[in-house]
């Protein structure tokens, strides 16, 4: 996403896009559990062949073809999570939708907001990229993949609003 | 010494906690160790233990005793300082403008010693579970406090926590009653079987004089009081004596029999309102009424940190209660059931919950019937067709639920509140504020996206943390219009949380 992004989110109240090195971040972080999970199943197919229970060894497919289902997910869910991604974020609220699944719309009005975030993960580090965290006195609602230059600049833009409200309040 | 009227005009007074607390934290502590000592010391001799114990009990009386005698409190003009001048130094601050509750606990050491528990919870979301200070003063003066603590935090009010005076009068039968029937219907299902199983056992025993039968009747009597005795005395024991009333803007509760507890909490501390049924209690057209309130937690109240404002009671009279307790909460409720698209929804899933079942169960049938088909004796006969039987019975509970989840599920979008109604043996009836919503979830899965439904999550702030409560099955339109609503309203700046 360009330089000018959080202007644009000043300006525009419409839902913006993530950019697409989320997809490659997604790509890295399924490629690295997917390994992770096989080596598992290695370990657990090598003590089920050392195992003459028929009943044992009849999980044995089970498991592969839950194995290929999953990797059809790893490989389609990033794609469908940038293609759907969505989020807006006005003098009032934040709106995220996003899903590959189950699709979810989040509301936040910025009034309930207590503390805002970046956080980035290795992989995230890596492509410049990092999450940002709203808390609420209800939970946390987070803003995924965004680049770092404009995570801050919602970060910083959030704080400003927040600030305005309480001025107002007092 | 401590007779002021508000808190500022409260002398600086600088106190210790009375001296009782140090046999309390060394009885606590030592119990504990105790048992450290006797599941790790079986081989040593009992006069080592004796003499072990013994000095432990001396070392933890001086420790506490220390402890006791550099620990002070200081009421100050503006806050409460909690000091504590030992090797692990601690000063605490707890201003009074935060204090979201003030309550009193008495435990039977309390009793014993004429002393009371004062819990101060501040309005936080953090450490929401445990108060904030828990200390020990005098009966009297622990009243005192309180008193004019709750004066600055409920201003404008005169103070009527000495009234006993109770908006509705529960008297023991109500007691019994709220705790036998407000226990989960699952758990005294469970509870009834077990019960009925040891009484069978029992009789089995008595006439065949077998003893497997009573160690069998033994162990189901057990778990019927795990499951339904305890909780249902546990519950009677702690309501004992309930008192509520509501006096301007401040709700007032008492109870107890063993620990009594003195709660009190302002009208614009609770966010929801929830009127709960379970299935015994709703057969016998009996309600009981919970609120949501932030900053009430107290560590010694057996996990309950949501207060309930009314038993079991009557219908009507719980109604009563809503317009006498929380008007605030009461409106005009006009439900909305859910739509078509989530009658096929919700069979779909039935549907696809049920051949996972029959998918799952049907080769373990199968080997159960073909292994105990060689037997004739009754009990293989139970066993073979067991397993078959239990996965009707789960259909039959699958069908059930699909068909009460038709039926119960509601959502009304009122001007200043709305309510949600959930549940399939225990019912709740959530009647939720606005200005108390701290973020909306609006989810919709594959099946729901085809019949254009999705189902509404809604988080607050509670008594534990944070809370969420889902809605049925609902057009989006009308779970977003929750949402548009809490934006106008924040426009409008009604919203701002208080």
């Amino acid at each position: 996403m360009s330089g000018n992004t959080v202007d644009n989110v000043r300006s525009a109240e419409t839902y913006r896009r993530l950019n697409k090195k989320c997809m490659l971040s997604m790509y890295i972080n399924n490629a690295i559990t997917y390994i992770i999970l096989s080596i598992i199943l290695l370990l657990i197919f090598k003590l089920i062949t050392l195992s003459d229970e028929l009943s044992v060894q009849s999980i044995i497919p089970l498991i592969l073809v839950s194995m290929i289902l999953l990797l059809i997910y790893f490989i389609i869910g990033p794609w469908i999570y940038y293609e759907r991604y969505r989020y807006m974020i006005t003098s009032d609220k934040i709106d995220v939708r996003y899903g590959i699944i189950i699709l979810r719309h989040i509301l936040v009005p910025i009034e309930r907001v207590h503390q805002v975030q970046v956080s980035r993960g290795p992989v995230n580090n890596l492509l410049g990229l990092a999450n940002v965290n709203v808390t609420t006195a209800g939970g946390v609602a987070t803003i995924s993949y965004l680049e770092v230059d404009e995570a801050e600049k919602i970060v910083e833009r959030l704080t400003d609003l927040i600030n305005a409200m309480l001025r107002d309040s007092e | 010494m401590l007779c002021y009227g508000t808190v500022s005009d409260l002398p600086e007074y600088s106190t210790r906690m009375h001296p009782v607390i140090i046999v309390e934290n060394t009885f606590r502590t030592a119990i504990a160790l105790l048992i450290i000592l006797f599941i790790s010391t079986k081989s040593l001799d009992m006069p080592i233990i004796a003499a072990i114990v013994a000095t432990a009990l001396i070392l933890l009386l001086l420790f506490y005793y220390r402890q006791w005698r550099l620990t002070f409190i200081h009421f100050g003009k503006t806050d409460i300082v909690v000091e504590r001048k030992t090797l692990f130094k601690l000063k605490k601050t707890l201003p009074y403008s935060r204090i979201a509750s003030i309550n009193l606990n008495r435990g039977i050491l309390n009793r014993l010693s004429g002393t009371s528990k004062l819990m101060i919870n501040i309005n936080s979301g953090y450490n929401a579970i445990v108060p904030e200070a828990s200390l020990t003063f005098e009966r009297h003066l622990a009243d005192r406090i309180r008193d004019n603590v709750s004066d600055y935090i409920y201003r404008d009010e005169a103070s009527p926590l000495e009234e006993s005076t109770s908006t509705i009068h529960f008297t023991l039968t109500d007691v019994i009653f709220h705790g036998l029937f407000s226990v989960p219907t699952q758990q005294s299902i469970i509870g009834g079987f077990f019960f009925i199983y040891s009484i069978i056992q029992q009789y089995y025993s008595t006439v065949s004089d077998l003893e497997t039968n009573s160690g069998t009747a033994v162990i189901s009597m057990f778990l019927f009081f795990i499951f339904l005795a305890v909780p249902a005395i546990r519950h009677m024991i702690y309501y004992y004596g309930f008192k509520v009333h509501r006096h301007g803007e401040t709700i007032y509760l008492e109870h107890g029999l063993i620990r009594t507890y003195k709660t009190s909490f302002k009208i614009s501390r609770v966010n929801a309102i929830t009127i709960k049924t379970t299935l015994f209690s709703r057969l016998l057209g009996r309600s009981c009424i919970e609120a949501e309130v932030v900053g009430i937690a107290s560590s010694d109240s057996g996990g309950n940190t949501r207060p309930l404002i009314s038993l079991l009671a009557n219908d009507r009279i719980s109604q009563q209660l809503l317009q006498e307790l929380v008007p605030e909460f009461v409106y005009e409720r006009q439900g909305e059931k859910q739509p078509i698209g989530a009658k096929n929804v919700l069979i779909i899933r039935g549907l696809i919950a049920s051949a996972i079942l029959i998918s799952i169960m049907i080769y373990p049938s199968i080997l159960a019937y073909n292994s105990f088909a060689s037997n004739s004796d009754g009990l293989s006969t139970i066993f073979q067709y067991m397993l078959p039987i239990t996965t009707s019975l789960v259909l039959i509970g699958i069908a059930y639920s699909t068909h009460i989840s038709l039926k119960v599920r509601e959502l009304d979008i009122g001007k200043e509140l709305f309510t949600f109604v959930n549940g399939l043996l225990d019912r709740e009836i959530v009647i939720m504020n606005y200005d108390k919503v701290q973020m909306i979830h609006v989810n919709r899965g594959p099946i729901s996206r085809q019949f254009n439904v999705a189902k509404g999550k809604i988080f607050m702030l509670s008594s534990t943390g944070t809370n969420s409560i889902s809605s049925g099955l609902f057009s989006e339109t009308s779970l977003e219009r929750i949402g548009d609503i809490i934006m106008e309203r924040s426009a409008r700046t009604l919203g701002r949380y208080t």
